[in-house]
C-alpha cells in the first residue's frame, strides 16, 4: 500500500479539521497497539487490569506523525458482542460509530516514542468480548490515524470481560421483606373482611 | 321515568345506610355530577383511590424501558431479548383483565384490584435481583399482570357514576392511570441518576431504583382496602349478606358477556388504540435514544411526554363522548370514536417517517392526543354494552387492548427484521384496518354508525334480555332496569320527534 497518497489524505483531513465527517475507512493504520490480555483471556470488571502500549509502526516514515498531538485509547466491542445489539453498531462515520464506548485514556503524543497506560477495568464495563483501539488526534481533536490490538476483520486476539452483577445481599433481603409485607397485608385485610361479614 | 338531570338530589333510601351523599345521585345512588377536586365519600374517594393505584401499576409495568440502556448492558441482553420481554410485559394482562372483569362482577372492584396489586408487588421488588435475560422476561411478565387493575378502575367508576358522567369519570380514571406509563419514564431515570450520584455503580443503582414503584404499589393497594367501598351503599359482601344485592352466578355472567358481539368488536378496536399506546410505552425511549443520540434523561423526558398527554387526552375523549351523547346519543359516541381513532392511525404513519428530532416529537405528541382520546371514547361506549356482565365486557375490552400490544410487538418490534421507524409506520396502517369494525356496532334502541334505531326497541328490553323470566320474577334484574331508565339520554336529543329510520342490516343482538 503506497503511503504517500494516504499521507496526503491525512494532511487534507487534518487541514479541513473537524467540520468534515471523519470516516474510519479513511484513517491510516499507523500505530501498533498491544494490550496485556492474551487472546481468549477472561478479565473481571473492577478487579483486573489491562496494560496498553502503543507506538508508531516501524514501516511508517518518522515524519508521518507530525500532526499527531494526542492519543485516545478506547475499549471496543468485538463483532460477537455486537450481534443483535443495534446500540453497539459499527458505522464508518466516526461520529455515529458505537463500536468503542469506553475511554481508557487520552494522553499527549510523544513523537517517535510510544506510550503506555495501566487501565483498571471499570465496574461499569458490561460482560462481552473486546479489543483495544487507539486513535491519534490532531490539534483539533479530530482522529487522523489509528491502531488496534486485533486484525482488520476483528477476529484475532480478542479478550473477554465479565461484568459485575450489581446485586447485593442487602437488596435480596430487602426484596424478600417488602414482598412478604405486601402479601401479609392482603391476608390481614381478608381476615378482617371475613370477620366483619360474619357480624 | 327517572329524570337524569344534573341538579336532582333525588335519593332513594332503599339501602341500609341512610343514603346521605354530598354529590347529587340517581336512583341507583350513582353520582350524577363529577367533582374532580373533591374527596367526598364514597364516589370521589373511590375515584381518587382507583386512579392512583392504577397509576402505580402502570409505573411499575413500564419502569424497565427507560432504564434499558443500563439494564441491557448489565444483563447482556440482545434486541430479541428486549423485544420478548416487552411482549411478555403486556401479555400477562390479556387474561388477567378478563379474569379481573369477572372477579369484579363477583367480589367487587375493591377486593379484586387490591388483591391483584398486592400480589404483583413482589414481582417488582424481585426485579432488583434478576441476573439474566430469562429472569428479566419473567419479572416483566408478572409485573404486567397488574395492568388488569384497569378493569377494576372502569368497573368501579361505572358503579359509582351515572350515565351522563360515566364517560368523563372513566376517561379521567383511565387517563390518569395510564399517565403512569409516562411518569415512569421521568421518575425512573431521575431516581437512577440520584442513586448513581450518591455513589452506587450503574449496575446497582438501577436495581435500587425499582423499590420506588414497588413501594408505591403496596401503599396504594393498602389505601384501597382501608378506605375504599365497592358501591355507593357499601361493599359487596355486606350488601349480599343483607339481601340488598343478589350474588350473581359466574356461568350466567360469562355467557352474557361472551355472546355479546359488541364486546368482541370493542376488544379488537381497543387493541389498536390502547394496545398501540402500550407498544409505544415499551419502545419509545430506546427509539429516541438510539435514533437521535440523545442521552438517557432526555430520551426519558421525550418518552414521558407521550404518556403524560394522558392527563387531558384520555379524559378529553371521555368528555367528548359524553358531550356527543348529549346531542346525538350513542351514535354520537360511536362516530367520535371512529373519527378520532382513524386520525390517530394516520398520525402514527407520519411519525414513523419523521427524520428530524423536533418534527418527530411534535408528531408524536399529536399522535398521543388522538390515540389516547380514542381510549377514553371507547370506554364511553363500554358501560352500555351490558349491565349484567359489565365487568366481563370491560375485561374483554381491556384484555383486547393488551392483545393488540402483544400482536403489534410480535409482528413489528421483535428482533431486527423491521427498523423501529418502519415498524411504527406499519403499526399506523394496522390501526386504520382494525378500526373499521366499529362500523358494525349496533344498538337496537339507539342505532349504530350508519343506521338509526329500530322503532319500538327500548333500553329496558335490551338490558332485561340478559335475565331469564325466572330471574326477572325474583327481581334480580332491578339494577338493570334502573340503569336502563338512567340511560334514556343515549337516544340523543331528537329521540321522540324524528321518524325512526328502518334498519336494514341490523345484526340481532344476543
Amino acid at each position: 500500500m503506497a503511503t504517500a497518497p494516504l499521507l496526503r489524505l491525512v494532511l487534507v483531513v487534518s487541514c479541513i479539521g473537524s467540520s468534515m465527517a471523519v470516516l474510519f475507512s479513511g484513517l491510516p493504520n499507523t500505530l501498533t497497539v498491544t494490550a496485556s490480555p492474551a487472546a481468549g483471556q477472561v478479565l473481571h470488571a473492577g478487579v483486573d487490569q489491562i496494560k496498553v502500549s502503543w507506538k508508531l509502526n516501524e514501516s511508517t516514515p518518522a515524519s508521518a506523525d507530525s500532526g499527531y498531538k494526542k492519543v485516545k485509547v478506547l475499549l471496543c466491542y468485538a463483532p460477537v458482542s455486537q450481534v443483535d445489539r443495534g446500540w453497539r453498531k459499527t458505522d464508518d462515520h466516526l461520529k455515529k460509530d458505537k463500536t468503542c464506548q469506553f475511554k481508557v485514556t487520552t494522553q499527549p503524543y510523544s513523537s517517535g516514542g510510544g506510550g503506555s497506560f495501566v487501565y483498571s477495568v471499570e465496574r461499569k464495563i458490561p460482560t462481552g468480548t473486546y479489543f483495544v483501539r487507539a486513535y491519534a488526534l490532531d490539534s483539533g481533536d479530530t482522529e487522523v490515524a489509528y491502531g488496534q490490538t486485533t486484525n482488520a476483520g476483528k477476529t484475532a486476539n480478542l479478550f473477554d470481560v465479565v461484568g459485575i452483577t450489581g446485586r447485593h445481599a442487602s437488596l435480596d433481603v430487602a426484596a424478600g421483606c417488602f414482598s412478604a409485607f405486601s402479601i401479609l397485608a392482603l391476608v390481614f385485610f381478608f381476615v378482617v373482611e371475613k370477620r366483619k361479614a360474619k357480624k | 321515568m327517572e329524570d337524569s338531570g344534573k341538579s336532582s338530589l333525588h335519593v332513594e333510601s332503599s339501602a341500609a345506610e341512610g343514603g346521605h351523599f354530598k354529590l347529587p345521585v340517581d336512583s341507583e345512588q350513582k353520582a350524577t355530577e363529577f367533582w374532580l377536586f373533591s374527596f367526598a365519600k364514597p364516589h370521589m374517594q373511590a375515584f381518587h383511590l382507583s386512579w392512583f393505584s392504577f397509576f402505580c401499576c402502570f409505573v411499575s409495568t413500564f419502569a424497565a424501558p427507560p432504564l434499558l440502556p443500563v439494564i441491557r448492558d448489565n444483563l447482556n441482553l440482545t434486541t430479541t431479548d428486549i423485544g420478548n420481554a416487552g411482549i411478555a410485559s403486556v401479555s400477562g394482562a390479556v387474561f388477567a383483565r378478563v379474569a379481573m372483569g369477572t372477579a369484579c362482577d363477583l367480589v367487587g372492584p375493591r377486593l379484586a384490584s387490591a388483591s391483584l396489586t398486592l400480589l404483583t408487588a413482589p414481582a417488582v421488588y424481585f426485579t432488583s435481583v434478576i441476573n439474566s435475560a430469562s429472569s428479566y422476561l419473567l419479572v416483566r411478565f408478572f409485573t404486567g399482570f397488574s395492568l388488569a387493575s384497569f378493569v377494576s378502575t372502569q368497573f368501579w367508576m361505572s358503579s359509582m357514576f351515572s350515565p351522563p358522567v360515566v364517560g368523563v369519570a372513566n376517561g379521567i380514571a383511565g387517563g390518569w392511570g395510564n399517565l403512569g406509563g409516562g411518569a415512569t419514564q421521568l421518575i425512573m431515570p431521575l431516581v437512577y441518576d440520584l442513586i448513581h450520584h450518591i455513589g452506587s455503580t450503574s449496575f446497582t443503582a438501577w436495581r435500587i431504583a425499582f423499590f420506588i414503584p414497588g413501594f408505591m404499589q403496596t401503599v396504594s393497594a393498602i389505601a384501597v382496602l382501608a378506605l375504599g367501598q365497592d358501591l355507593p351503599n357499601g361493599n359487596y359482601r355486606k350488601l349480599e349478606k343483607a339481601g340488598d344485592k343478589h350474588k350473581d352466578s359466574f356461568r350466567k355472567v360469562f355467557y352474557h358477556g361472551v355472546t355479546n358481539y359488541r364486546g368482541w368488536i370493542l376488544a379488537l378496536t381497543y387493541g389498536y388504540c390502547f394496545g398501540v399506546e402500550l407498544t409505544i410505552d415499551n419502545i419509545i425511549a430506546e427509539y429516541f435514544y438510539d435514533k437521535f443520540n440523545v442521552n438517557l434523561r432526555t430520551a426519558g423526558i421525550i418518552a414521558a411526554s407521550f404518556g403524560m398527554a394522558n392527563i387531558i387526552s384520555r379524559p378529553g375523549g371521555g368528555l367528548l363522548s359524553d358531550w356527543m351523547s348529549r346531542r346525538h346519543g350513542m351514535r354520537g359516541r360511536l362516530w367520535s370514536l371512529w373519527v378520532v381513532q382513524i386520525t390517530g392511525g394516520v398520525l402514527c404513519i407520519v411519525m414513523g417517517r419523521m427524520n428530524n428530532l423536533g418534527a418527530s416529537i411534535i408528531v408524536m405528541i399529536l399522535f398521543s392526543f388522538f390515540v389516547q382520546a380514542a381510549c377514553g371514547l371507547t370506554f364511553g361506549v363500554v358501560p352500555f354494552v351490558s349491565r349484567r356482565s359489565l365487568g366481563l365486557i370491560s375485561g374483554m375490552t381491556g384484555g383486547g387492548g393488551n392483545v393488540g400490544a402483544v400482536i403489534t410487538q410480535l409482528i413489528f418490534f421483535k428482533g431486527s427484521k423491521y427498523s423501529k421507524e418502519t415498524g411504527i409506520t406499519l403499526m399506523g396502517v394496522m390501526i386504520l384496518c382494525c378500526t373499521l369494525p366499529i362500523t358494525l356496532i349496533y344498538f337496537p334502541q339507539w342505532g349504530g354508525l350508519f343506521c338509526g334505531p329500530r322503532p319500538k326497541a327500548t333500553a329496558e328490553d335490551y338490558y332485561a334480555a340478559e335475565w331469564s323470566e325466572d330471574e326477572k320474577e325474583r327481581g334480580y334484574h332491578s339494577a338493570s332496569v334502573k340503569f336502563a331508565e338512567n340511560s334514556v339520554r343515549e337516544g340523543g336529543r331528537k329521540r321522540d320527534s324524528s321518524p325512526a329510520v328502518p334498519a336494514d342490516d341490523t345484526p340481532s343482538h344476543a
